[in-house]
Formats: structure tokens, sequence, C-alpha cells
């Protein structure tokens, strides 16, 4: 017995494997994460809704980081390894301040999903543009002055949730940690950890002075968050979109974009594949206007109050 | 103080994988389809560790914590793989780390015997020789009582001396397979 079990303990495979190296890439993988992804603060269930809007917010960098992370790998050109990353050095000085971020999904041309991010300073706004979303509750999140509005299910309208610290205590997350996180990943942290991935990167100039550095990168990289719908695990786009297609298999080599405008800023990160796109357009880096909270918006007890009295 | 605690926060995070990394790597490797799942797997339990660092125990039951955790995420990659994967292209185009890794005659038997074990025999006996874990930790990890545990490993050590030495005696090997990478479904 001895023998045969130090037989299997010989051919145990840590000694063969490179476990050095291994630990080293996952070190590096974690080191990113938690460098820069607001998934990574402690989670609760009841505040789920913000979480998932804040992830909505981290995964918005995050794909930035991705795409240009894996544009700026040695298989690029030198110049456009530079240019990329000079692009996210001023797209994140940019992002501290201000932004609009419009993500879509189209699938055969027609809009499958979509959200449009503002921030200014610690405020922020979530708004669900996806077809029969419109007007129902959880379409449109807004955090102005500390205070987080949500729609009223029955009427449609704003209400007043209170301050997102309240909805859950002790978790140590807040919208303004998230912003932060969002706003460190757009700077191109993630950087150390996918490099290299882009396959044939090539260069294009457009005629407004934009460069487009586009090439083969796989889903893995874009759709990093996995999830579970309907019981099933699924592979989830940032914004929480799931996958479809070749973008559900990691190691699908998908179709990556990214436009960096004349004046040096990211203006468009695009993914294509069979017939879906996906696109994550940059608006008014640095110069969005200030968010208003919404007049008159009641707040919760005081809308359960008037239900009760209503019977 | 809110500073203070993000410090004290990421030191003991930063520990806990200073000690344990290696051992979530090694039996993520063996245990995954491919060397990158393994690293995908590992970095997820330990992402998971850092969300969850107060319900992370102390001391060594940190590191059953950590097997276990890392059971769970594989199974879900297991499962993810099954519905979203061509799995046997993907291995043929990636060889699991484990088969790649296999070195020898004597290493291509234990490998082939260990295929003869159920999945559950196998994995208890693995985690006991190759990880080290007592029965006790062994139950927590696979979620049985530390007495199921004993037994399985028990009847896990006999069945693998009797079909290592029947190979053995028979001189054979089958290097096609790549052996510990196919797993059948878990019971997670």
């Amino acid at each position: 017995m001895p023998e045969t079990i130090d037989a299997l303990h010989r051919a145990n495979p840590r000694a063969e494997m490179g476990l050095d190296d291994a630990v080293e890439a996952v070190s590096r993988a974690v080191r990113a994460q938690l460098g820069t992804h607001a998934a990574l603060q402690p989670r609760s269930r009841s505040r789920r809704r913000l979480v998932r809007l804040s992830l909505a917010l981290a995964g918005c960098a995050g794909v930035v980081a991705a795409v240009l992370s894996v544009s700026v790998g040695p298989s690029g050109a030198p110049d456009a390894a530079a240019a990329v990353k000079k692009a996210a050095t001023l797209s994140a000085a940019s992002a501290e301040r201000s932004g609009t971020a419009v993500v879509r999904l189209t699938h055969d041309g027609d809009l499958w999903a979509g959200t449009t991010i503002r921030w200014h300073g610690n405020d922020l706004s979530v708004a669900s543009d996806s077809p029969g979303r419109l007007g129902k509750a959880g379409s449109k999140l807004l955090v102005v002055g500390g205070t987080l509005y949500g729609i009223e299910p029955e009427h449609g309208g704003w209400m007043a949730l209170g301050s997102p610290k309240n909805i859950d205590p002790g978790s140590g997350t807040t919208p303004a940690e998230y912003l932060a996180a969002v706003r460190d990943d757009v700077g191109g942290a993630s950087l150390e950890r996918i490099t290299g991935a882009m396959l044939n990167p090539s260069t294009r100039r457009l005629a407004d002075g934009s460069t487009v550095y586009s090439g083969a990168v796989k889903a893995g990289l874009i759709a990093r968050e996995t999830g579970f719908k309907e019981g099933h695990v699924i592979r989830v786009l940032p914004f929480g979109f799931v996958a479809h297609g070749e973008a559900a298999n990691p190691a699908s080599p998908l179709e990556a974009s990214v436009t960096v405008g004349a004046d040096g800023i990211v203006r468009n990160i695009g993914v294509t594949w069979s017939s879906w796109a996906y696109s994550v357009a940059y608006e008014k880096l640095g110069s969005s206007p200030a968010l208003g909270a919404p007049a008159n918006a009641p707040s919760l007890p005081k809308l359960r109050r008037q239900r009760a009295a209503r019977g | 103080m809110k500073r203070s605690m993000s410090e004290d926060r990421r030191q003991r995070f930063d520990a806990l994988f200073t000690a344990y990394a290696p051992d979530i790597v090694a039996y993520c490797t063996w245990r995954a389809s491919s060397a990158s799942d393994a690293q995908d797997a590992a970095a997820d339990v330990f992402l998971a560790a850092w969300r969850r660092l107060d319900a992370v125990p102390d001391g060594e039951a940190a590191r059953v914590w950590l097997y276990a955790t890392a059971r769970r995420v594989l199974a879900n990659q297991r499962r993810s793989r099954r519905r979203h994967l061509a799995l046997q292209e993907r291995l043929a185009a990636e060889p699991a780390a484990a088969a790649a890794a296999v070195p020898d005659s004597e290493a291509m038997l234990v490998h082939e015997a260990l295929l003869h074990l159920g999945a559950r025999d196998r994995e208890v006996l693995l985690l006991a020789e190759w990880e080290g874990l007592t029965p006790a930790q062994i139950g927590t990890v696979v979620g049985c009582l530390a007495v199921t545990a004993r037994g399985r490993l028990h009847r896990a050590r006999r069945r693998f001396r009797s079909v290592f030495e029947d190979l053995r005696a028979e001189g054979r090997t089958s290097k096609e397979r790549p052996l510990l990478a196919k797993e059948g479904p878990e019971h997670a």
C-alpha cells in the first residue's frame, strides 16, 4: 500500500506544472481586479440594485480598459500602442470630472438593449434605453447630492429612496467609491492584466481626424463576468447584458475597435460578432452638465403612507 | 478609521493569498479543463475571498474554506463550459495542464488507475494525497460528514491500489487520454 501511494504522490502534477508562473499570473489578475473593479467591494442583497448599477459603471470602464489593453500588446504597432495609452490617460483625466457613456447592444441592426450613464462629480444617473423597460421601476436611477432616486412603479415618476448609505449599512460601499473605481479603471489600470491579445491589429484614420484601432479580441476579455439567468450560467457583457452567440464563448474571436478622437480622447468602443454589435460611446468627457435632483419627488415612506391611506 | 480598516482588510487578504495561492492554483490546475481555466478559477476564488473576507475563517480553516470555494467555482465553470463550449475542440487546442504534465510511465499508470475510480472517490483521494487534507477537512470541502469522507478515502485507497497493481502487472497505459481533465458532472 505505501508503495502504491508513494507512486500517487510522485504523480502529483504540482511539481511539473510551472506552479510559480501560474500563481504569479493569478496574482496579477487578482491585483488588477482589486485595484480597479467596484465589483470586488463587499456586497449584500439589500443593495443589489445599486450594486448592479455600480457594476454597470465599473463594467463600462472595464470594457474600455480591456479593449485598450488588448490594443497595446506586443503584436500591435508601437505607435498605436503609445496612442492608445495616451488616450487612456487623457480620457481618465476628463472622466474624473464628468462624462456620459451610451451603451448599445444591437441584433440585426435593431436595438436589443441599451443604457445611458451620466456622471458629474459624485452624482450619477443611469437610464435603461432597452425596449420594454422605459418608464418601469428600475429603468432609471439617480444619485444627486447623496440621495438616491428611483422610479415609482405605480405612476412612473421619481421617488426619493434616501441615502445610498442607509440602503446597505456597513457594506463599506458607496456610489462615490464605485465612481472612484470607475475612474481608476478608465485610466487603464487593467493594462497589466491583458496584454498582447489583439490579433492582427490595424489602424485607420478617419476624415474627422479620429483614429480607429481594430483587431480580433477573445470574447472572454469583453464579457468577463459570469452570472445566472433562469438557472443557466451565462457570460455577461458590461452593463449586465447577456452575451449571446459567439460572445458567450470566451475563446471566440470578436472584432473589436477603439476610436480615439482628434483630441486624443477615447470616443467609442465597439465589438461585433455575427449579427450582434456592442458599443460604448463616450460623450462630453469632462464637460457633461451637472445633474439635477427631481423636483417634488416623494419619499418612499410618504408613498407607503399614501397607499396605506387609500387602503 | 475607515482607511485603517481598509488597510487591515487588504493586509489580511494579502496574507491569505501569499499563504494559500499555490495550494489553490495547484488544486484548480488538476481539476480544470485547461491551464487558463485553472488560473481564471483560482483568481475567482480569491476575488470571492476578498468580497467575503469577513466570512473567511482564520488559520488552517481558511485553507479549507478556499478549497471549498474553489470546488464550487470549478463546478460552475464546468457547467458553463458544457453549455457554451465545444469542450473537445477546446481540449484539443489547449491540452489540459495535468495531462501535459504526466512525465513517465509510472505517472501514466497512476492517472489510468485514477480513472477507474468514481469521481467522488477520486476527489477525496486526491484531496488527501495531493492536497494533504484530513478527512474532516475533506468533508468540509465536499460537503459531507468527516466519517463519510473517511469511508470514501479508505475505499478509494483500496480501489486505487488494486487497479494500480493490476495495471502495473499488465504493463498497460493509455497515453491518449487527458485523464484528470475530464471529470464527470459535479454534484456540489
